[in-house]
């Protein structure tokens, strides 16, 4: 395996390192077969959405991104990966038209985004769960061969700025301070 | 073991006190149920049963939190609760599908059990329709989640209380104030292994010194997402129930602790920890525990 690929981590198992399908499974437990490039679990609709999108456009050879199992009830995660896909996010990185509960994007930027829109294929396969049909399914992209998506695409993850420095005597957190007996009081600015 | 500049809110919610300094009231635990596959109402007896006998010999108030996932469940589990729990007895309904949050409260409008009511939760995912619905049908209290998809820190999740992070109008407290809940627990975000799980037990005496309000978290969430433990066999369960000691000893009012069959090692673990935690600030702060507290059970 490249080892750029995949930098955010995450529950995944990388399989061939040329696969052109990522299978992401929802409420289904199941090993796909092993010419895919790589298959995990989404739970979540905002974080689990963006290792996602993160992993798989390091890897430019994967071209189809099939979903399947049943979706989660109220997060909703695999629908709302199907609607990034389709309808990107809005001025607030809200997934539009996603069905979950909290599908918001925030750590990654719309350019990356933008790559996954384009690099990847949907197969939405959210509510199938008979995995003879969805490997079956999987083979028909796997013989695909598709070229690879140009270089591969590391997504950097965005942070939120962190005001500390050496000399910060705060316990805990710089709105605080914790005196020796553990007494707590706001810090006065 | 902390005692706090700010004064601290405590609430009565149907007769279970929840907050205030820490060392008076024992720390509330949530027990969750109906989490995975169909709802077994048979088991949810017995479970709740030793639950309360726990609690009973503990001192630690026990809040059943019933997970409902649909909404044919709805129903059931609601006619479940008021068949089973004693008369007036608080509890707390977690949803996350946010089609069926207006029927449960509908439900509960309708049974007249919104008065021991506990909404889990308020987050920034609330639509219009939730407000609306939360305005019409107010449950007694409502546990917010302070999670902010961008910043996981005590500021990011101050920031989703205080002015919504731009994923909502105005800040989370607000909207719950605008709906009419007086009695709002915060709850800090646990996560997954590995996205600042740490942080929302270090938000807890953050939160709590500036709002005053009730704060806790579900801290096992993160120890139940975790594969390195597979690792380590039976200890999976002693983990996840001892990673609710870092609520109440940063402070934190109350533990949602998972599965309630875990109950049989929570209740004693937190008790005990709160027996420390009376030690300390009565000595040193000169808080008294209230009669209820595992303290005054304790025998050396």
């Amino acid at each position: 395996m490249n080892e750029n690929y995949y930098p955010w981590g995450g529950d995944f198992t990388v399989c061939s390192p040329g696969g052109c399908v990522a299978v992401v499974l929802l409420i289904i437990d199941h090993i796909p077969p092993e010419d895919v490039a790589i298959y995990g679990p989404l739970k979540t609709e905002n974080i689990g959405v963006e290792k996602i999108v993160a992993n798989v456009i390091s890897n430019p050879y994967i071209r189809y991104l099939a979903v399947c199992g049943e979706d989660i009830r109220g997060h909703r995660a695999g629908s709302s990966l199907v609607a990034l896909h389709k309808n990107g996010i809005d001025k607030q990185h809200r997934i539009i038209d996603a069905p979950g509960a909290i599908p918001y994007i925030e750590n990654i930027d719309e350019k990356a985004i933008e790559r996954f829109r384009k690099q990847v294929e949907v197969v939405n396969l959210i509510g199938v769960t008979d995995k003879k049909k969805i490997d079956s399914i999987i083979k028909e992209y796997t013989s695909k061969h598709p070229l690879p998506f140009g270089e591969p695409y590391v997504a950097i993850k965005i942070k939120p700025e962190i005001d500390s420095k050496m000399d910060d005597k705060r316990a805990l957190h710089s709105k605080i301070v914790v005196d020796y007996m553990g007494k707590i009081e706001k810090r006065s600015i | 073991m902390f005692s706090f500049t700010k004064n601290q809110e405590v609430f009565d919610i149907s007769g279970v006190h929840i907050g205030g300094q820490p060392g008076i009231y024992p720390t509330v635990l949530f027990g969750g149920l109906f989490f995975k596959g169909e709802p077994n109402f048979d088991d949810a007896k017995n479970e709740l049963k030793k639950m309360m006998t726990l609690s009973e010999k503990t001192g630690n108030p026990a809040i059943p939190d019933f997970f409902i996932k649909k909404e044919e469940d709805i129903e059931d589990i609601i006619n479940f609760i008021e068949k089973t729990l004693p008369k007036n007895y608080p509890f707390s309904v977690d949803i996350t599908d946010p089609s069926i949050k207006v029927k449960i409260l509908e439900c509960l409008h309708e049974k007249k059990m919104l008065s021991r009511t506990i909404y889990n939760s308020i987050h920034v995912g609330i639509t219009d329709e939730e407000k609306l619905t939360l305005e019409k049908y107010t449950p007694d209290a409502a546990i917010i989640v302070a999670f902010n998809p961008k910043d996981k820190s005590p500021d990011g999740k101050i920031e989703v209380l205080e002015n919504g992070a731009h994923l909502t109008d105005k800040g989370l407290l607000d909207i719950a104030k605008e709906i009419g809940i007086k009695k709002i627990l915060i709850d800090t975000a646990a996560l997954a292994p590995g996205e600042n799980s740490g942080a929302s037990i270090a938000a807890i005496p953050v939160i709590k010194e500036e709002y005053g309000l009730p704060a806790g978290c579900a801290i096992h969430n993160v120890v139940e997402k975790s594969k390195w433990l597979d690792n380590f066999g039976v200890a999976r369960k002693i983990v996840d129930a001892a990673s609710n000691i870092t609520i109440n000893i940063f402070g934190g009012d109350y533990a949602i602790f998972g599965p309630i069959a875990n109950s049989d090692i929570v209740f004693p673990i937190m008790a005990w920890n709160d027996i420390l935690i009376s030690e300390y600030t009565e000595n040193y702060f000169g808080v008294s525990p209230v009669d209820s507290h595992p303290r005054r059970k304790f025998r050396p």
